[in-house]
């Protein structure tokens, strides 16, 4: 087993470091990956990777410090770069790393069918490719990519954990004259991905989208589908459930615990035990044991979200939502499986404006929840058929407040990233036609 | 070695400097090191191309092992690639004023707190402030004896506040990144200008969408540039068949006036010496008097599409590059503030960006404001917040009724195929005729 030759090292490194420090973490990670990626529809080039990680968080005195390299055998300088930055860094409340604790060191994201190998991505690429053809649009790009990785955490107090990733992923971008489509797929298992599908759904968009129509300027009826929610929701409305932005003053539920924030049927958890989903872990980047949070409970906002620091600052207690965007910086608030739930009901069966996606969601005020975007991908549904394509048109509104005007979530829900969403029927949405 | 036709190795080591300190607090401050490496080799078809962390240069046999394994990957390829003949040549980095590894870790602190320290105000509940210096070294060298090498250091620094009053939550935002050398000093106004917009805000009222002239000041200006023509005059795009400018060369898309250029050579935040294939950067007028002209492009869709210009590929530490924007601007016009305001007359004047988006395949974009306000009667009345503009490729430029005479530039980072790269936009303030305007007020 290749990670106990980590071992070794990674107990001297935590040993030399506490002859400095009170308290010393560890987060390596190594890991490989294999994408191939399509000009039309030809593969241009096929790529592989291998990654390593080496970051150290060391506390002393309540004085945090972190550094990180991509060369584990720096590691005596990266941990002399780590203590030297918690000197420049305010003393805060803090009590201590996790010691070691009861968690399943089952991998909950590991498929051992994965094989990461360029046989693996063509096969992907073709399978996409064949679905593409059942309608008429040219596919301008696409990808395919396979990973694995194996992730260890160490810290001074005895915690040694280790679990093993693995990752599939796939895109497809179609047109079709000035009608562009886009669907993409991924998970942690390889049997769980549907590149027919894939290929099929991204020249159905483009080309069930040509020939759109103008929409008048008014107030419309929408479903966004789970895609077009994901962006909306993801730059704003999760941001405001972190305990960080709360007690700094960045978030707009900052005085809203036990207030109504969304329509009473919505709930809003994280599961980090989500069979098959890909964000699932036992334990979070600081070694915490993940259980369930719910966030909202039937529209009222029940709990946020705390790592350890955030917690001991603010007298709180941890919520084990600790996560590392990479072995770079300090580990910080997240989600492990983000999702939204509540009283399911057919949503398509009257007369409303479906939303795939939408353009510059990013741009959204993340502190008002202000946006307005362009649509992409947009209908006229009945009765959960497509009907007329709208061409152009701008959907403005209030991330926060257009909850409050959801009338129904759909039946199905969809992995976008660590989100798990359903579509959501919103009431009286400003559209600007043009 | 045989069936190999071309490879190239872009190494990049580094490190990475950062404080953030928020609500007073130092919240981090150090010091990160990087070392990534990437190899791409033609054959077979297409690339092969291998990542490489922690690289150790090596010759003999190690490399030819890298080389092979790049083949081996390249095997599955299908589309023939082709590389253009490029001009070669190397810009030198223009020599920093004061380095800022010259300057402590504790004196910049300092500084960037007395920064942060200027946001305060009695109705701001958040001041946040970052310092992110990045050097990097590169070295590039390929199969047909091109070499070069390089060192860059780009700085600079970010002030937030959040401003809160029952319910209504606004922030402001300011920013300072160069390519010049440490760039903390003589900018304490910089918190305090972020708390008096974020502060202003709370009693801005949200805009009423529709179509209406609009003044863009010089940074929305630029970021319009960069989504509306910009990505859709990448080749890679126009090769793929995903952009509303392919085949469109020496179509009027919009008025004699116009003319957006993207040039990697000036001293400007997107500043490269020379691109990541070794290819000599130039100057690149996409839209020339309100004609398609030039394609941004690398040697691959250079030699697939023609009509433009290579040394436009740029890619992130360890990443293959791909065909990126670097210095994009409107190039400045005639026209004096006062004309165009009174040639707006009665519209909305809208100043600075949070970014923007665009699918170049239909040709449609989006960019938002971070403020705003009503123009009647040709002066600036009312605040707005929250507005976006969006706008038809082949159908919007021509809107562009007056330049002003100073183009300003604005650094920024770009996001491409998971990759960021620094850029700068910029254009002289100029007046946008019947603009698709977004904003969820009513009146």
């Amino acid at each position: 087993m290749r990670w106990w030759v980590a071992v070794e090292w990674i107990d001297q490194l935590i040993q030399k470091g506490l002859k400095s420090v009170d308290e010393v973490e560890v987060f390596y990670v190594e890991g490989r990956s294999i994408s191939a990626d399509l000009k039309q529809k030809k593969i241009n080039l096929a790529s592989a990777s291998e990654d390593c990680g080496l970051g150290i968080r060391t506390i002393h005195k309540g004085r945090i410090g972190s550094s990180s390299t991509n060369d584990p055998l720096k590691w005596g300088e990266c941990l002399d770069a780590a203590i030297a930055s918690g000197h420049l860094a305010t003393p805060l409340p803090w009590d201590g790393l996790p010691e070691v604790q009861e968690v399943s060191h089952t991998p909950l994201t590991f498929d051992p069918l994965m094989k990461v190998d360029p046989a693996s991505a063509l096969t992907l690429l073709e399978q996409m490719l064949a679905g593409s053809e059942e309608h008429a649009a040219e596919v301008t790009s696409g990808s395919a990519g396979l990973s694995s990785a194996t992730v260890t955490l160490a810290n001074s107090r005895g915690v040694h954990y280790t679990d093993s990733h693995t990752g599939v992923s796939l895109s497809l971008e179609a047109i079709d004259g000035q009608s562009t489509g886009y669907e993409f797929d991924h998970s942690s298992f390889i049997n769980k991905v549907d590149p027919f599908h894939v290929g099929e759904r991204a020249t159905f968009f483009a080309h069930q989208s040509a020939g759109g129509k103008e929409i008048p300027t008014g107030n419309y009826e929408i479903l966004l589908s789970p895609l077009a929610y994901a962006e909306l929701l993801g730059g704003v409305f999760i941001p405001a459930l972190n305990g960080r932005n709360v007690h700094a003053g960045r978030s707009k539920f900052a005085q809203s615990l036990g207030e109504p924030v969304a329509d009473q049927r919505i709930s809003m958890y994280d599961d980090p035990f989500l069979p098959g989903a890909s964000g699932s872990v036992s334990w979070d980047a600081e070694g915490m044991p993940t259980h369930r949070i719910d966030f909202i409970q039937d529209g009222v906002l029940k709990a946020f979200a705390y790592d350890l620091k955030t917690a001991y600052r603010y007298g709180k207690v941890s919520t084990a939502s600790a996560v590392r965007g990479g072995y770079g910086g300090s580990p910080g608030i997240g989600h492990h499986n983000f999702v939204v739930d509540g009283e399911r009901s057919s949503v398509a069966d009257e007369h409303v404006v479906y939303v795939h996606s939408v353009v510059g969601a990013h741009t959204a005020n993340p502190m008002s929840g202000e946006f307005s975007v362009e649509l992409s991908n947009a209908f006229w549904m009945d009765e959960g058929e497509f009907q007329e394509p709208i061409r152009s048109a701008m959907l403005s509104g209030n991330v926060f407040s257009l909850h409050n005007e959801i009338i129904g979530i759909s039946k199905e829900s969809r992995s976008i990233g660590s989100l798990i969403l359903p579509s959501v029927k919103i009431n009286k949405q400003r559209i600007i036609g043009k | 070695m045989p069936g190999i036709t071309y490879f190239d190795l872009r190494h990049v080591t580094g490190q990475i400097t950062h404080i953030d300190i928020d609500n007073g607090v130092f919240e981090s401050a150090g010091t990160t090191f990087f070392n990534k490496a990437v190899l791409r080799v033609i054959s077979n078809a297409g690339w092969g191309i291998l990542q490489i962390d922690n690289y150790q240069p090596c010759t003999g046999k190690k490399f030819d092992d890298l080389l092979q394994n790049a083949c081996t990957l390249s095997a599955i390829t299908q589309e023939q690639v082709c590389l253009a003949d490029v001009p070669r040549g190397v810009l030198s980095v223009p020599a920093m004023k004061e380095d800022p590894r010259s300057v402590s870790i504790e004196e910049k602190s300092a500084i960037l707190a007395e920064i942060e320290k200027g946001a305060i105000h009695p109705s701001v509940v958040n001041r946040r402030a970052n310092y992110i210096e990045r050097v990097e070294q590169v070295e590039f060298s390929d199969s047909s004896g091109n070499e070069y090498a390089y060192e860059m250091c780009r700085s600079g620094f970010n002030v937030m506040a959040v401003a809160s009053q029952n319910g209504n939550t606004q922030m402001g935002y300011e920013r300072e990144h160069s390519i010049h050398g440490f760039n903390l000093r003589h900018h304490q106004d910089l918190g305090k200008k972020a708390a008096g917009i974020a502060v202003d805000l709370l009693g801005a009222k949200a805009a009423r969408g529709g179509k209406m002239k609009a003044i863009l000041d010089p940074e929305l200006a630029g970021v319009f540039a960069h989504e509306a023509v910009g990505h859709a005059s990448e080749g890679d795009l126009i090769q793929e068949g995903n952009s509303v400018l392919k085949g469109k060369t020496g179509l009027k898309i919009g008025n004699d006036l116009l003319t957006i250029v993207d040039d990697p050579g000036i001293h400007e935040f997107g500043f490269d010496p020379v691109d990541s294939e070794g290819v000599a950067v130039r100057r690149t007028e996409i839209i020339k008097n309100g004609i398609v002209n030039a394609f941004l492009h690398n040697r691959e869709s250079l030699a697939a599409v023609g009509n433009g210009v290579a040394g436009h590929a740029r890619g992130m530490p360890g990443e293959p590059p791909l065909v990126r924007m670097s210095n994009t601007f409107i190039e400045a016009g005639d026209s004096t503030d006062d004309e165009i305001f009174e040639e707006c007359k009665n519209g909305i004047f809208l100043k600075g960006s949070r970014g923007g988006q665009v699918d170049p395949g239909r040709g449609v974009f989006q960019f938002n404001a971070e403020y705003g306000y009503l123009v009647k009667d040709g002066e600036c009345t009312g605040m707005v917040r929250d507005v976006s503009i969006s706008g038809d490729i082949l159908t919007t430029l021509h809107n562009i009724a007056l330049c002003g005479k100073n183009r300003k530039m604005s650094p920024g980072y770009c996001g491409k195929g998971g990759q960021s790269v620094p850029v700068s936009d910029g254009a002289p303030t100029i007046l946008l005729c019947d603009a698709v305007v977004g904003g969820s007020g009513m009146d």
